[in-house]
């Protein structure tokens, strides 16, 4: 098989796949920070005592959890318009991975915040801390350490599903791919060249990832 | 100092506190027993407002606990609370778990709450640890170190929560020695324990519960010796052939 693979092609097409390249390396970047916004809010809304934000989140959560992502891509690309919006499909795409994305990062975060043992919170409530320095000093510190890890899942599971948006014709990695399958019929070689540019992605995020929770884990020593 | 007038408190259908009425004036010691699910936890951690009740008044220096319009952080400020687990920040020195409060609840300077810090530190005799993690102590020293904390906040009362029952047996006795020690200096102070010794040796009255009510209270003398109920003579029994 590798007696057929044709190397020369690739670098043919090398200038399109680094512009496919940029253009999901831009997506999930502005998707991921957006997500870990919507994310962060919606968990705020969800763990609140208060009913008129809590079950607009929870259903929010749910809704996006209980429905596949290419048929809420479709939603979004075939319903903004019949609003009136007229959103180029880029932007449809990022909406789509921040909002599909911020419903699984609210539940990690939740997931985070209540791995926190209850009795710490009582120690920090009965010294007199209020609702936010309990937060700020007990809970996310120890919170952030147990939720970067899902949270690395999370965002690599985004950049693969920003292929999705391919199907809405954005110009990203895995669309470049089609595109010299189309003009060449060399999918082996195209899709070879889209699944090592994801690969190298995901190199950068784990470092990423890696170096951050060395800096903001809380070492419990022993 | 502390006050219950006619408190009442139910968990769904269970009646934990039944018309409970209870003075301790300054200074005093009391400790409360009785058997598990008795209301012994539930009474002392209604102090702070741990826990809400539905009737009845609770009175700590003159404020009232459960009025919606208490300042519930100056009144916890002056409460310390010690839990059976003891509930040390896990993630924090032992000198930050202590200095914790008293910087962000009573802003006292850093430096200032430090010094304050490893004072309290001193009195439970752990100087020593003052910048080692909570996971690097023993059982003993954890709840040493909760204590510290409760005192760093200079609290009028304190209040234990079965502080020995997470404790391995060669542990109790440096915990209790701090206890003893806060008693010397006038502390008021409020103990759920079945530590006997504990409690002959310090305590002015002992409470015991059973099914939410106050069943006998009394000097640590008449009512181990001479308990008036069947109930707490039963309950004696229990505890004193183990």
């Amino acid at each position: 098989m590798l007696v057929d693979f044709n190397f020369r092609i690739i670098f043919e097409y090398l200038p399109l796949f680094l512009t496919g390249l940029k253009s999901t390396f831009l997506i999930s970047v502005v998707s991921i920070i957006l997500a870990l916004i919507t994310g962060i809010i919606a968990c705020a809304c969800r763990i609140s005592g208060i009913k008129t934000i809590k079950y607009p989140a929870i259903a929010y959560i749910e809704i996006i959890r209980s429905t596949p992502l290419l048929v809420q891509i479709y939603f979004l690309y075939f319903g903004l318009p019949t609003l009136g919006l007229r959103v180029p499909e880029i932007q449809t795409g990022i909406l789509a991975l921040m909002l599909n994305s911020g419903a699984y990062i609210a539940e990690i975060i939740r997931a985070g915040i209540n791995s926190v043992d209850e009795g710490q919170l009582e120690a920090g409530t009965s010294s007199g801390l209020n609702y936010f320095q309990r937060m700020r000093f007990i809970i996310l510190p120890q919170a952030l350490g147990v939720t970067i890890p899902p949270l690395l899942g999370q965002n690599i599971v985004l950049v693969k599903d920003s292929a999705l948006l391919s199907l809405i014709s954005v110009m990203e990695l895995t669309r470049c791919g089609q595109t010299m399958t189309s003009e060449r019929f060399m999918p082996s070689e195209a899709f070879f060249t889209v699944a090592f540019f994801y690969m190298c992605i995901y190199f950068c995020l784990k470092a990423v990832a890696d170096w951050s929770q060395r800096k903001l884990i809380f070492r419990e020593a022993y | 100092m502390i006050e219950f007038k006619n408190v009442n408190k139910w968990f769904g259908k269970l009646h934990v506190l039944n018309n409970i009425d209870l003075k301790i004036p300054k200074g005093e010691v009391l400790v409360i027993c009785g058997p598990s699910g008795s209301g012994k936890s539930t009474l002392i951690r209604c102090i702070n407002r741990l826990e809400k009740i539905q009737k009845g008044e609770i009175i700590v220096n003159k404020t009232p606990v459960h009025d919606k319009h208490t300042n519930l952080t100056k009144l916890r400020a002056q409460i310390g609370f010690v839990f059976q687990q003891f509930h040390l920040y896990p993630h924090m020195t032992v000198l930050q778990n202590v200095m914790l409060a008293p910087v962000n609840v009573k802003k006292i300077d850093k430096s200032d709450a430090e010094k304050i810090a490893l004072k309290k530190l001193e009195k439970v005799g752990l100087t020593e640890k003052s910048h080692a993690y909570p996971a690097q102590l023993s059982g003993g020293q954890q709840q040493r170190v909760a204590i510290a904390r409760g005192l760093a906040m200079s609290p009028e009362i304190m209040l234990f929560d079965e502080p020995t029952s997470a404790l391995d047996p060669e542990m109790i006795g440096e915990v209790l020695d701090v206890m003893v020690n806060l008693v010397s200096e006038g502390m008021t102070m409020c103990v759920v324990t079945h530590e006997m010794g504990f409690a002959k040796k310090v305590a002015d009255r002992v409470l015991f519960m059973d099914d939410g009510k106050i069943v006998e209270m009394g000097t640590p003398d008449a009512f181990f010796d001479n308990p008036k109920t069947d109930r707490a003579a039963e309950f004696i029994s229990k505890i004193l052939t183990h």
